[in-house]
């Protein structure tokens, strides 16, 4: 398995969390579907990283996240959830025969169907703590309930894109 | 003591994850409820440079509508301006030496003081919305204070840094603003609840009051935060519903949020000498 945390993911971090911090407010559709495409650093980390080390860095994206949004905590508590849950969800997904140690969290390491499981749970618990963060209260569930829909569409579709543009398949026979 | 030890390390994923969760809770805690100094928001020094080079790089694109709206302004301006001059020119009560005009209302005296500052964030579309601004401590500006546009109110100055501050949008699902009808000074309570960002709601009107569509709802003048008669928007809509003892009113926003640019934050040279007799008085109310 791939553990390695190397200069690709620091890149990776800075695009992810500078476009979430630059564009990404003015890509909201119809004021309910939201993109957050810096949990997209956290999904395309390497498999086999280990378990605290990864909800340091779901922390740290969070926070980073927060500070510019003004959102004190509610992205931080959201990156560390899915960050607690991505190795059991990895887990849950195992393919029969085990993990290679050349497999990243791609489609083409993976597949489509592997994919999109495993991003549409992480992406939908991660969207469903933000949103409900956010009003704290229960009142107008079914109006958090469509933002958390609509936008777990959103940012999946643009995870998708993200892949199919810019993760070769060569690099994930590396 | 080993079997501790042993327990910890078994589960020390989940043990920091629940320590980083608390964490979490606590930092959102104290951010809704404590105003002051920034610590770690968009107020903060290098957070603000990142922000400030994004609007002006966005700010680039809209200039000839910035433009256009600070000469609206400006012409606005200046014929208030020529008509006090006219007023002056004709009145020749003003050259008389035998009298003496003597203030009375002190509010009146100082008048209020305006920063100007540049919007450099801005979000409208979340539950709860902030600014950004490039002003701060340096230029005189503090928490609690009112932010205005030339067209309305905007919110209220939450946080300050050295050069940057944060603004509490009134489109904050926790942000409350008094206000009035301008027409018969009833007053009421302007509150934003999400979705559209172009109406509010206008709370505790009681239902004696005849409300009409197109009415123009002020600011009430009761807090410190905002001058009185700032125009806050225009009622679009009157509600009677059965079981409530008041109207369900919706205001049209005088502000374009989405367009912000410019806005003033207001200083009010009284605050501290009328909030502290308020205080003392024991009638110093939550509301903002």
């Amino acid at each position: 398995m791939n553990r390695k945390f190397g200069f690709i993911n620091i890149v990776q971090f800075v695009l992810f969390v500078s476009f979430q911090i630059l564009f990404m407010d003015s890509l909201i559709l119809y004021s309910t579907a939201f993109c957050f495409i810096y949990v997209g650093f956290l999904l395309f980390l390497p498999l086999g990283i280990s378990r605290v080390w990864i909800l340091l860095l779901g922390f740290i994206t969070g926070f980073t996240v927060d500070v510019f949004y003004d959102t004190m905590g509610i992205h931080a508590a959201a990156s560390v959830l899915l960050t607690y849950l991505r190795p059991h969800i990895l887990n849950l997904l195992t393919p029969r025969d085990g993990y290679d140690t050349s497999d990243t969290a791609t489609i083409y390491a993976m597949g489509w169907r592997w994919f999109l499981a495993y991003a549409v749970i992480l992406i939908l618990m991660h969207h469903a703590a933000v949103f409900f963060l956010e009003v704290i209260s229960f009142r107008d569930v079914w109006y958090t309930l469509l933002k958390i829909v609509t936008s777990t569409i959103y940012t999946c579709l643009v995870m998708v894109i993200i892949q199919l543009l810019f993760f070769s398949g060569k690099r994930a026979n590396r | 003591m080993r079997n501790l030890f042993f327990f910890i390390y078994r589960f020390r994923a989940f043990l920091i994850f629940l320590s980083l969760e608390v964490l979490c809770v606590f930092m959102l805690v104290r951010y809704n409820t404590y105003q002051g100094a920034a610590i770690f928001n968009s107020a903060t020094t290098y957070v603000g440079y990142v922000l400030e080079f994004q609007s002006s790089v966005k700010d680039y694109f809209r200039l000839a509508s910035i433009n256009n709206t600070l000469a609206t302004e400006n012409a606005a301006l200046r014929a208030e301006l020529m008509k006090y001059k006219d007023i002056e020119q004709t009145d020749s009560l003003n050259k008389m030496t035998d009298s003496l005009y003597v203030v009375t209302d002190s509010a009146k005296a100082l008048p209020y003081i305006l920063h100007a500052a540049r919007v450099i964030n801005n979000s409208i579309r979340r539950t709860n919305n902030y600014l950004t601004l490039s002003v701060g401590s340096e230029a005189g500006v503090r928490p609690e204070m009112g932010v205005i546009t030339p067209g309305g109110i905007v919110g209220r100055v939450k946080t300050v840094g050295k050069r940057y501050s944060t603004v509490t949008s009134i489109l904050h699902s926790q942000m409350l603003v008094s206000a009035k009808i301008k027409r018969d000074n009833t007053s009421g309570t302007i509150r934003w609840t999400g979705g559209d960002y172009r109406t509010a709601l206008l709370d505790f009107v009681p239902l004696h009051i005849k409300p009409a569509i197109g009415d123009t709802v002020v600011t009430s003048g009761y807090s410190t935060v905002f001058p009185e008669g700032v125009m806050i928007g225009t009622i679009s809509s009157v509600e009677r519903e059965p079981d409530k003892s008041f109207y369900t009113i919706e205001v049209k926003l005088a502000v374009d949020f989405a367009q912000l640019s410019y806005v003033y934050v207001v200083e009010d040279p009284h605050r501290e000498e009328r909030e502290k007799l308020e205080r003392d008085a024991g009638i110093k109310s939550d509301e903002p």
